[in-house]
């Protein structure tokens, strides 16, 4: 389980343990997730050989850094320290990926709906009520250095997306920002 | 917003290519939204055209994907499992230089977005395979997609360690050599045709790098039947695209 990983923090399903050190293993994701991913993109008698699937890993931990080098670069030009997901869709969109931009917005839009009440990192929980989540996605601590900033632009991403209904559903705790608010309304 | 002028920015060409695009090494696939069913050339060379045919399964396999992707994100109910873990791509986040905090919206967008970055990843392979008439995705495959499409340029170093191992290893006509695209360094794809057809029409790929991809793309269908010659026509056409 993905949790689970997420937990022990150890690479369980290391494809090359015998070539890389603890310490690289930890440079890539799970070869068992990869595995997984690239699988449900081919019809169910596809075969992908072991040297594909770490051809992949080592590639998309390629594509995090390079995205996420782009992103913090952007943030230190505006004196902020932390990257948020507004970021990544900018670097994004600027390397090539526009196609990825579009289902990532909505996607994090219901991230922050549904995560609204509760402190921003998915940690693990039981049965998160689907519809009671209000939007208050800037509880967490690591916003607090440049809430300014990030208020700034997430009205303007709020602005622009118009993916859901305003509410008026109350906000509980965080800072206040100017885009229109929601609780817990799909998308669409 | 940027975001928003999808359209135009592929037709201002400001991007070589998209994902959602063909390879740009075939001028014809170029504009993967508007697929022609007519090839404005003759290849000299029948795997070259065996391997246009079988673009056409490919540019349907990624818009079925793409489509997929967007029915999928919307039925997403819950965001307590994710395909992968996230606290090691935070840590992947942080071995960039600079990067000092990262939020946890943001490795959410990013195990979604790598899930998209494999699939697709894994398509392209998949089309290398069939071309080869293989029904096992193996390293050279993936190697062929990210030397096809632009937008994975960036793993070319990646894929070029692969190649040096499989070389040695005796695989033959795995493509891009090095990372410049220089009229020396097609030389040795125009060669490749008559072997393999993992690469087609090599010149091309020296022109898909030229801004103009457009203008070039429309020169074509006056070409009848143009003789590849592997040193003067991607300068032709690199020529006709700027003018």
């Amino acid at each position: 389980m993905a949790d689970s990983d997420n937990d022990s923090g150890g690479a369980h399903n290391a494809g090359k343990g015998s070539e890389m050190s603890p310490r690289e293993q930890d440079r890539f994701l799970p070869i068992a997730n990869v595995s997984r991913i690239m699988k449900k993109a081919l019809p169910a008698n596809a075969k992908i050989s072991k040297d594909a699937k770490e051809t992949v890993q080592e590639c998309v931990s390629e594509f995090i850094s390079f995205i996420t080098g782009e992103a913090s670069d952007k943030c230190q030009r505006e004196k902020r320290k932390t990257i948020n997901g507004d970021d990544l869709l900018w670097a994004m969109t600027t390397l090539g990926f526009e196609d990825y931009v579009e289902p990532l917005k909505g996607y994090l839009q219901r991230f922050r709906e549904m995560e609204g009440e509760k402190t921003v990192a998915a940690r693990d929980k039981d049965a998160p009520p689907p519809t009671n989540a209000t939007n208050s996605a800037y509880e967490s601590p690591s916003y607090a250095a440049a809430p300014g900033g990030i208020m700034m632009h997430q009205g303007h991403v709020y602005g622009s997306a118009g993916f859901h209904q305003v509410a008026g559903g109350a906000i509980k705790g965080g800072p206040v920002y100017p885009g229109p608010g929601s609780n817990a309304g799909r998308p669409r | 917003m940027d975001q928003n002028q999808h359209d135009r920015l592929a037709q201002e060409a400001q991007y070589q290519s998209n994902p959602m695009m063909a390879p740009t090494i075939l001028p014809t696939q170029t504009y993967g939204h508007s697929l022609s069913s007519s090839y404005p050339r003759l290849h000299p060379y029948d795997p070259q055209a065996m391997y246009q045919l079988r673009q056409e399964p490919l540019q349907q396999q990624l818009t079925n994907f793409w489509a997929k992707k967007r029915q999928e994100i919307e039925e997403t109910t819950s965001f307590k499992t994710h395909s992968l873990p996230l606290a090691r791509i935070k840590k992947i986040m942080k071995g960039e230089e600079g990067v000092r905090m990262v939020s946890a919206e943001a490795s959410v967008v990013f195990a979604k977005a790598c899930e998209m970055f494999m699939m697709e990843l894994t398509i392209r392979a998949s089309g290398s395979a069939e071309e080869n008439q293989r029904k096992i995705i193996k390293k050279c495959d993936v190697a062929s997609a990210i030397s096809r499409t632009d937008v994975f340029d960036f793993l070319v170093d990646i894929v070029s360690g692969h190649n040096k191992i499989m070389e040695q290893q005796g695989f033959v006509g795995i493509p891009r050599i090095g990372t410049a695209l220089t009229p020396t360094e097609n030389v040795p794809y125009y060669q490749m045709p008559p072997h393999q057809s993992l690469v087609p029409g090599p010149p091309y790929g020296s022109s898909g790098m030229v801004v103009g991809m457009p203008v070039h793309y429309q020169n074509h269908p006056g070409l009848q039947t143009p003789t590849m010659g592997p040193t003067p026509n991607p300068q032709n056409s690199s020529r006709d695209s700027d003018s």
